[in-house]
């Protein structure tokens, strides 16, 4: 008899367990599902979710993973979500793949989903049969590009001399698009502007400052940096003002965090081009509810970008200020 | 011939020359003290006779065929067994685990091999009741047990398997007077047995008590090989520290 | 009657006592855990409505079978007083390979599928070499797997996701026999067999000894550095399975899959009752442990706690096993 006990008892409590009918029904509620709310940029969009539902009057419960890289443990949690019944999934994807089986689930269901922050690739969703309601985000590509822009503007587009480009974490695609996005644009306004290197700074700032340093050595000439976000132009900020090059060097970000936006105003940071989270996570649960009610709503939502310079910043006229947090 | 014939071991570690040439017999039936002074090679030589070093030079026979060759598992199956000073037990694991270590019984269902916990436990336990020790529980961790009873369980070990012989590292030095005298009634017992029996020790009183012969190394030399009926402590001092001071060390023998 | 277990009575002391001493006998497993299992389960019960379901009952399990596969590997590897921190890079490298075999090379899927678990096996099979043959201590030569696995999965992936499995492979994955999702089952199965090969076999019973006593398995005549060797290679293995549940789970090979897992699937095995320094350690425990976390992972989320708070309480239940442990093993030894 007692060696039988924790078997039968673990049996018993899982019978107990199994005859408990399915989930009860929670209904109106959104589920927003982040990658992490542990940097500035996750932690704007959030509150502008937050601002929004309370505006418009909906239920949410938002759940994030540990970190920007818990592809699996953001799929379980995600799949946990669905236990709730929500009418809609508003996802900031990881990874274009992570969340698919998640997504397919939830589409059965009958939940609405939305991709925040686009990180969804319509090709693989079309392969996998999910129809996505729509998407909103700032085009990362865009971004990158705005910086090359702002670059040449800076220097003119007859300028010769190498430039820096910090990619993200290796294997991120939007840290890919917004590099790839600066490259493009940049061969085609100024030739003369050689990148001479193209580098993973894995979204952190030390290891960036390290690679600027590196390259200083190797280009003590540079020009430019494009870094894929501000935490990575600052710390390359670091590295060119301690190397004595302060204000020789072109220095741009992505996000216009509070840090950068600081930076920009010390005359430090060159620009940053911000994607106005907050905007973006208020414009998406609006957006969302206009479809549960049945509008028709667009399948692709861009929220622009904005250059952040010191001189936009001083002239304070530029509606999208507002946005930036 | 001899149960186990060692000749001409040599052995050393990098620049350190432990055994030149060591010749060292024991018969079946018989039990041999080896003694000598720290760093004579007493366990260097034992390690070479189970498999544990490898030999520069010389053979080791048993039964007149050469085990050099062997690794210590198969030299264990063929009956030499050796008690470690440190014991070697798995502290976590239990009593039959123990005994049985690297030769577990198996049953075999469905083409795959299963340990025979049951068999195990059962032949466990007669050797416990055969040796007289006292265990809490058969199905406990070793560790969980005082010095005398982890000790008993090292000799059952040795004994389950039908050794040849048997070989003893420091088997008293951690016991009291008491559970001294269970190992050297045990000894007795198995040269009733047959079974060869190599007793290394410090206590020369143990050695002299016990054993039929007394083989001592000095500087990596078998430098004196004794019958014990016809030798003292003095002779038996005299070889250990290598023939000087010989008086003085006796008597501190003696005392100790 | 005398003859047959004279002194083998276990000591009286009360049933919870005697069941305890059972458990860990019959079943290899702490009967604490499981306790701790159960409550935690039905707190989460009480505390969500959403809970108690057979959806969410699957969800926890498969939520917790690429976590639950890679604590199968450690906790061999623990048990025999290694230890393994390459199976999160060794996850990631070889979901890669295989989704390089399968969309790259176009390979079937049984191809595919080998290739997968196979890669794994490999960087294993170098860890154990390594170890055995170079004498370089375990922490440094996986520590430097889990960099060079990393490294060769974003060399091989180019840094990106390879995305669209065959069919046939994105199955393992996410089909549903019978409504069970495929590697859940694959979990299950794996975790039985193990179990059976652990606390049953001699190879099993000798990875305990090694890591108990590694001399008392040498003079006991084991071969200790192949044992070593076999071990590392089916860690390895093991890993290369939990990639390919990973990869087929998102119909993907993700170069940044399995960060930091190693060190999950260390803290299931813990929690579970392994010893980190060895001689102890059952498949079913860890089992249990991975549960609990998973568990704790899904109440908690259904209860839309932040996941800040998540690590705090998984890390706490960590500290807690061990102390109870410790607790336990102060105790038996006072016998």
């Amino acid at each position: 008899m007692p060696r039988k006990t924790p078997t039968a008892m673990f049996g018993a409590a899982a019978v107990a367990m199994m005859l408990v009918a399915g989930p009860a029904q929670a209904d109106g509620e959104y589920g927003i599902l982040m990658k992490t709310l542990a940097n500035p940029f996750w932690g704007a969009m959030g509150q502008g979710v937050e601002d929004g539902a309370k505006e418009a009057g909906v239920d949410y419960f938002m759940q994030a993973v540990e970190s920007d890289q818990a592809a699996e443990s953001q799929l379980n949690v995600c799949n946990t979500m669905l236990q709730r019944n929500p009418v809609a999934m508003i996802t900031a994807a990881i990874s274009s793949t992570n969340l698919l089986p998640c997504l397919k689930s939830a589409q059965d269901a009958g939940i609405k989903i939305v991709d925040l922050d686009g990180n969804l690739d319509p090709a693989i969703l079309e392969a996998e049969g999910i129809d996505i309601t729509f998407r909103i985000g700032s085009d990362n590509v865009l971004a990158g590009a705005q910086g090359a822009e702002f670059m040449v503007s800076q220097l003119g587009a007859d300028a010769t001399g190498p430039v820096l480009v910090i990619e993200g974490l290796s294997g991120n695609i939007t840290g890919q698009m917004r590099a790839e996005g600066f490259a493009e644009r940049l061969g085609e306004l100024a030739p003369g502007l050689e990148i001479v290197a193209s580098l993973p700074g894995d979204w952190d700032r030390g290891k960036a400052a390290n690679i600027t340093n590196d390259i200083l050595t190797r280009n003590p000439d540079l020009v430019g940096i494009f870094a894929a976000n501000d935490g990575m132009a600052l710390g390359a900020v670091e590295s060119v003002f301690a190397a004595g090059k302060g204000g020789e060097v072109v220095i741009i970000g992505v996000d216009g965090n509070s840090d950068a936006v600081k930076s920009i105003q010390d005359g430090r940071l060159t620009a940053s081009v911000a994607q106005l989270p907050y905007l973006v996570g208020k414009q998406a649960v609006e957006t969302v509810k206009m479809a549960v009610e049945g509008e028709e709503v667009e399948e692709s939502i861009i929220v622009p970008t904005l250059v952040l310079t010191k001189d936009v910043m001083d002239a304070g006229t530029e509606p999208l200020l507002e946005y930036v947090k | 011939m001899s149960l186990l014939a060692v000749t001409g071991i040599r052995k050393s570690f990098g620049p350190v020359d432990v055994l030149h040439g060591v010749d060292f017999k024991v018969d079946a039936g018989e039990v041999v003290g080896l003694v000598g002074d720290n760093g004579a090679g007493k366990s260097t030589l034992m390690k070479i006779v189970t498999g544990m070093y490898s030999a520069d030079a010389g053979d080791v026979a048993l039964e007149g065929e050469s085990i050099l060759g062997k690794t210590p598992g198969e030299r264990r199956a063929l009956g030499v067994e050796m008690i470690y000073q440190d014991l070697a037990l798995a502290r976590q694991q239990d009593v039959a685990a123990n005994i049985f270590l690297g030769r577990e019984p198996v049953r075999t269902l469905m083409g795959m091999k299963f340990v025979d916990r049951l068999t195990m436990k059962r032949q466990a336990q007669a050797m416990i009741d055969r040796l007289g020790a006292k265990l809490p529980a058969i199905n406990r961790p070793v560790g969980s047990f005082s010095g005398g009873q982890q000790q008993s369980v090292a000799i059952a070990r040795a004994l389950t398997f039908n050794p040849k012989i048997v070989i003893m590292d420091e088997p008293t030095a951690a016991l009291a007077v008491r559970e001294v005298q269970g190992v050297l009634d045990l000894i007795r017992q198995l040269r009733e047995e047959g079974i060869g029996v190599i007793l290394i020790s410090h206590r020369l009183n143990d050695v002299l008590s016990a054993t039929d012969r007394i083989v001592v190394l000095h500087h990596g030399r078998a430098a004196a090989n004794l019958t014990t009926a016809e030798t003292n402590m003095a002779e038996v001092v005299s070889a250990i520290v290598g023939g000087s001071d010989m008086v003085e060390a006796a008597a501190h023998e003696a005392r100790a | 009657m005398a003859s047959t277990e004279p002194r083998v009575k276990l000591p009286a002391r009360g049933l919870w006592s005697r069941v305890q001493a059972r458990s860990i006998e019959q079943l290899h497993i702490r009967l604490e855990s499981l306790v701790v299992l159960i409550a935690l389960a039905m707190l989460m019960a009480i505390l969500s409505p959403f809970f108690l379901s057979v959806s969410n009952f699957l969800n926890i399990l498969l939520a917790t079978s690429t976590i639950g596969v890679l604590a199968i590997a450690a906790t061999f590897v623990l048990s025999s007083g290694g230890l393994d921190l390459s199976l999160g890079s060794v996850l990631g490298l070889s979901g890669v390979v295989g989704a390089a075999v399968a969309v790259k090379l176009g390979a079937p899927m049984p191809i595919a599928v080998l290739a997968t678990i196979g890669a794994g096996a490999l960087a294993g099979l170098v860890n154990g070499l390594i170890i055995t043959r170079a004498y370089v201590p375990a922490f440094i030569v996986t520590l430097g797997m889990l960099g060079i696995a990393r490294g060769l999965a974003l060399i091989i992936s180019d840094g990106r996701v390879i995305y669209g499995l065959p069919q046939a492979m994105v199955y393992l994955g996410q089909g549903r026999p019978f409504g069970i999702p495929m590697p859940v089952i694959i979990f299950i199965v794996t975790a039985i067999v193990m179990h059976v090969v652990l606390a049953y076999t001699r190879y099993g019973r000798h990875t305990l000894a090694i890591g108990d006593n590694e001399n008392a398995a040498r003079t006991a005549g084991i071969n200790v550095d192949f044992h070593r060797l076999t071990l590392y290679t089916l860690s390895g293995a093991l890993a290369g399975l939990a990639g390919l549940l990973f990869a087929t789970r998102i119909n993907s090979g993700d170069p940044t899959a399995g960060i930091t897992y190693e060190l999950t699937a260390i803290t299931a095995a813990i929690i579970g009752g392994t010893n980190l320094f060895g001689g102890r350690g059952s498949i079913l425990g860890t089992m249990i442990g991975a549960l609990i976390m998973g568990v704790l992972q899904n109440g908690l989320n259904l209860l839309a706690v932040q996941s800040y708070y998540q690590q705090m309480a998984i890390g706490a239940v960590l500290i807690l096993a061990v102390f109870i442990d410790q607790f336990q093993v102060r105790k038996e030894s006072r016998v």
